[in-house]
């Protein structure tokens, strides 16, 4: 049994982990190594938030947004996907109650229309479903062009989430904060924004390297990183950003518990880290279980996304059963 | 089409495959806010092409709520509280929670076919749903209305009446009713109270006459039904919802044997103010041997006594009779009576020649003599050892009447005979159509003892038992209260037609006969505020919750108070006021002087014979009746043969 090598690395001091990895769905951040310019410190340090006095807004916008799709038909090879993607604001008041206070959905076609016979482009024009083509290069094997309407689909979130949030702050009354679930950086409102944070629990970027990294991600539970900024790429506008580990990873995994943090690059927000960070360590409570992401998962956002489902229509979901054939009915 | 006026849902139909919608019970969430409540009677809609349109309309009582909230395990509230109590409630968030609700159909139209309920919006009740959940549009309008007012259904700041048949309370085609709860908060005595006076206030014309007759078995309870009471204005308020005058009883007659001297009265109701209207009840020899068996079967049955008893009442009582050995009786007391049993014992032993007489043997007619001395000692101022009796008005029976007859102090086996004797006679009086009303309801207190569901067989559990399976046809009714209806009789409380229950005991919940009640119905019933009742009827598929007002009459309790009860009088006082009642022209001195020197037996003998005859004038005729027989054959001999089984320690 390997228990014996195990035991060695343990005896050698590395740190009990367990997890299985799953794929995480929300905002993906993106991939690969970008690297970022210190703000707080020249080098990434660690701070306790124990101490700190949590931010207590007034009220708090939640924001999330949800995709849904299946594929409803194939012309020759080409998929016909049909996709639903929904966004919602909960917000949160003194009575500590969620109460829906925007959301927007679509229903979207993603196919290759060229690649069609033309009475289903037809059919598909005169049914007045906004069609999203896939690109010519991804239409000819279905494999990835299901992979690219995925690709279609998120992006079509993402800008539902976008419109949605920026209604959203022209509402924001002063004493109360947007809590975005992903990145900021992709809409200029939200990036500009004083009190618009948002939070991101899939670490596909990586913004440091060696010690670092080290620091990042075996960040002690309760403790933040020092604010950094993260190297621009492309249209992405200048944001400040930390991690913070709600929960001990120790005996989970090194991303277990952990989240990074966007908000306005502002003096004010380097002030304000510690206290955003010791609000976002209240937020643990209540545990969004069962979702499984529930250790980086806040339960407000938990409850837009469980608001987002039970609305989406039925049909667009795929359950088990429904691979069975089908009968008369 | 906008319809600005539609009340607002209050909740929603919700069905999965584990709870699914049946025929016969759904769920509905609403808000964590809202006025639902157990009891609460509400109305579902099947959503439709538009609005309103949907047809099928369904009413349902609430038996059951839950609340949760999407809390995965209770672990998690733990684990998000860091283990601190004081923590969970820091949450910034507060979870999602529902409030979902368990309710049983009470109606659905179209009736057919008869389908699931539809996963429809959720409306409170309005007081014509009430009136359509309950069936009672069909026999509270119409040409011949007979509801009787009950109480109002109070949830979701409704009022509503609620009525119950008069044909199904009442007869023909059921009737009567039983109340149970435990003691002091269930308000059942109460319950009654108000009934009663509902009902004679909305008894159907075309029924014809009511009158109840009310045995009052604890205390002063029913002892001033005449009197007003105290009412708040939300009592008045409730009459007036009601229809019902907040008026205490108009006509109400009382009835008390005397106590052991023959003279006083038997009641709390002996203020000099009101004791003027409590008639006495007093039997004689041959109303007790129609009863004689409530007697004999209490302890036993016994064929052979019986036989004897059914002999001296079809060939002795009230005839010339040749004892056998030379003697002729004419029995009319139970002084005459024993003269016969002395004669017999005597006869035989001067004989010497066996055991028996006439085929009755020596023993049983022993054992007749002692039941019968028994009663006579033991229910002293109810049996007359000697002479006339005073009785209800039977055949005078008068409508909107309460006759109340205090037993509360007699000894158990002259309750047994009172009630053995007032029922068979007004169910002879109704099968002959002749009691002078054409319904009677009859008041019974404390079913357990006399309808109990254990023990021996009695005689007075029979006659319950048998007005229970038969008295709906004849207009006899019975109204029932029991503290623990599981320890009355099954058929007894099961033929009940009306079931009432006020605040029960958690204990007697527990009990198999409470099994179709949900969990939280019994909590509400456990905990049920005093002046609220849950009523089962059989247009009502499932039990209703009402409220009734306090009874417009004086609590016993209250009128003992005011109206203290006064001290016995001495024995020629008490003669004075019985006559004085008769003939007010009578005074004192006059009775005084002449019952002087008299044996109290011919005294109390001379004044039944007034109170019998209601001469014009009575002091004359007490007078008569007093030389009339100066030396009766009673006491002297008596100890010639002593009872073999002296049951009452008191000398014979
Ligand atoms: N409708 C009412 N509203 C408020 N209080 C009431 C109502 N009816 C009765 N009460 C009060 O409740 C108390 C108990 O009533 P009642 O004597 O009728 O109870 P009970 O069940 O007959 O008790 P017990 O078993 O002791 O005979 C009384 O004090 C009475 O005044
Ligand atoms: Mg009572």
């Amino acid at each position: 049994m390997p228990s014996s090598w195990v035991d060695a690395i343990l005896a050698a001091g590395a740190v009990p982990a367990s997890y299985v990895p799953d794929a995480s769905a929300g905002r993906t951040d993106l991939e690969g190594f970008t690297g970022a310019d210190g703000v707080e410190d020249d080098e990434l340090r660690t701070y306790c938030v124990a101490d700190a006095r949590p931010l207590a807004p007034g009220a708090v916008a939640f924001l999330d947004g949800i995709e849904q799709w299946r594929v409803v038909g194939y012309g020759g090879v080409t998929p016909i996907v049909r996709g639903y993607v929904a966004a919602a604001v909960r917000r949160r008041g003194p009575d500590r109650r969620l109460r829906t206070a925007g959301e927007v959905s679509r229903e979207l076609a993603i196919t290759r229309l060229d690649a069609l016979a033309e009475p289903l482009r037809r059919a598909l024009a005169e049914s007045g479903v906004a069609v999203v083509e896939l690109a010519e290069e991804d239409a000819g094997q279905p494999t990835r062009a299901i992979q690219a309407a995925r690709r279609e689909l998120e992006r079509a979130r993402l800008a539902e989430e976008r419109g949605l949030a920026e209604r959203c702050l022209a509402e924001l009354g002063p004493d109360e904060w947007l809590v975005v679930d992903g990145v900021l950086s992709d809409s200029a409102a939200l990036s500009a924004h004083r009190r618009a944070i948002g939070v991101i629990k899939s670490h596909g970027a990586q913004y440091f390297e060696g010690a670092e990294l080290e620091r990042a991600l075996t960040l002690p539970a309760g403790h933040r990183t020092s604010v950094f900024q993260p190297r621009s790429r492309g249209a992405r506008r200048a944001i400040y950003s930390w991690y913070l580990r709600l929960w001990p990873w120790e005996g989970n995994d090194l991303l277990y518990g952990l989240l990074r943090v966007e908000a306005h690059a502002d003096a004010a927000t380097v002030a304000r880290a510690s206290a955003l960070s010791a609000w976002l360590m209240r937020e643990r409570s209540p545990l969004s279980t069962p979702d499984a992401r529930w250790d980086r998962l806040l339960y407000p956002i938990h409850d837009v996304e469980t608001y987002l489902r039970s609305r989406a229509p039925r049909d667009v979901l795929s359950h088990p059963a429904s691979r069975l054939p089908r009968t008369g009915s | 089409m906008i319809q600005t006026r539609d009340p607002e849902p209050i909740g929603r139909v919700v069905a999965t495959e584990l709870k699914p919608a049946t025929p016969h019970q759904f769920h509905f969430w609403t808000a964590n806010e809202t006025t639902i409540g157990i009891g609460a009677i509400v109305r579902v809609e099947e959503p439709g092409p538009g609005k309103r349109e949907g047809g099928r309309v369904v009413y349902g009582v609430v038996t059951d709520g839950f609340a949760y909230s999407d809390l995965a395990t209770p672990l998690h509230d733990v684990v998000s509280a860091e283990g601190d109590p004081a923590r969970a409630a820091e949450s910034p968030s507060v979870r999602q929670e529902i409030r979902l609700w368990t309710a049983a159909v009470l109606r659905q139209q179209p009736e057919e076919p008869l389908q699931p309920v539809p996963l429809g919006a959720v409306y409170v009740a309005s007081d014509a749903d009430v009136a359509q959940a309950l069936r009672m549009d069909a026999y509270v309008s119409g040409a011949q209305p007979s509801g009787i007012p009950v109480g109002l259904y109070t949830a979701a700041g409704l009022e509503a009446p609620v009525y119950l048949d008069a044909d199904f309370l009442l007869g023909p085609e059921a009737a009567h009713l039983n109340i149970s709860g435990v003691s002091g908060l269930a308000t059942k005595t109460s319950a009654v109270e108000f009934l009663l006076a509902s009902i004679f206030e909305h008894f159907p014309a075309h029924k014809g006459r009511v009158a109840a007759l009310c045995f009052n078995v604890k205390g002063p309870d029913l002892c001033f039904l005449d009197r007003p009471g105290t009412l708040d204005d939300a009592d008045r308020r409730r009459y007036e919802r009601l229809g019902i005058v907040p008026q205490p009883f108009q006509r109400v007659r009382y009835y008390a044997p005397f106590k052991a001297d023959g003279v006083n009265l038997n009641t709390l109701r002996t203020h000099p103010d009101l004791v003027g209207d409590v008639e006495p009840l007093v039997w004689g020899l041959s109303e007790v041997l129609d009863f004689a068996e409530v007697l004999l079967n209490r302890d036993d049955i016994d064929a052979k006594a019986d036989a004897f008893i059914d002999f001296l009442s079809d060939r002795v009582l009230n005839k010339e009779f040749d004892d056998g050995f030379g003697g002729g009786h004419r029995v009319q007391t139970f002084a005459d009576l024993d003269g016969l049993f002395r004669a017999i014992f005597d006869g035989l032993e001067l004989s010497g020649r066996s055991d028996m007489w006439r085929t009755h043997h020596i023993a049983t007619i022993r054992k007749v003599r002692n039941r019968l001395s028994n009663i006579s000692t033991r229910c002293k101022g109810l049996v007359t050892d000697d002479g006339p009796s005073s009785d209800l008005p039977w055949g005078g029976f008068e409508d909107r009447t309460v006759y109340v007859v205090d037993v509360a102090n007699v000894d158990p086996l002259g309750q047994d005979l009172v009630f053995a004797r007032v029922v068979s006679k007004l169910r002879e009086h109704l099968e002959r159509r002749d009691l002078g009303v054409e319904a009677v309801v009859v008041f019974v207190d404390e079913l357990n003892k006399y309808a109990p569901g254990d023990g021996p067989e009695t005689y007075v559990r029979k006659m319950l038992l048998d007005i229970s399976e038969r008295g709906r046809y004849l207009g006899l009714v019975l109204f029932a209260a029991e503290q623990f209806r599981s320890q009355v009789h099954r058929r007894v409380v099961g033929n009940a037609g009306t079931t009432l229950f006020g605040r029960m005991d958690a204990d007697e919940l527990a009990t198999p006969g409470y099994h179709v009640l949900s969990p939280a119905v019994k909590i509400k019933l456990a905990t049920l505020p005093i002046g609220e009742l849950m009523v089962r009827h059989p247009h009502f598929t499932q039990p209703i919750f009402v409220r009734f007002p306090r009874p417009a009459v004086l609590r016993g309790r209250d009128g003992v108070e005011r109206f203290p009860p006064a001290a016995d009088l001495s024995f020629e006082d008490a003669v004075v006021r019985q006559l004085a009642r008769l003939d007010r022209r009578i005074r004192p001195n006059q009775v005084k002087d002449l019952i002087a020197e008299r044996r109290p037996d011919d005294v109390r003998r001379a004044l039944a014979a007034v109170r019998r005859t209601r001469p014009d004038d009575a002091l004359a005729y007490f007078r008569r009746m007093l030389g009339a027989r100066v030396a009766p054959a009673t006491a002297p001999a008596r100890e010639a043969v002593p009872p073999l089984n002296p049951i009452s320690e008191e000398p014979y």
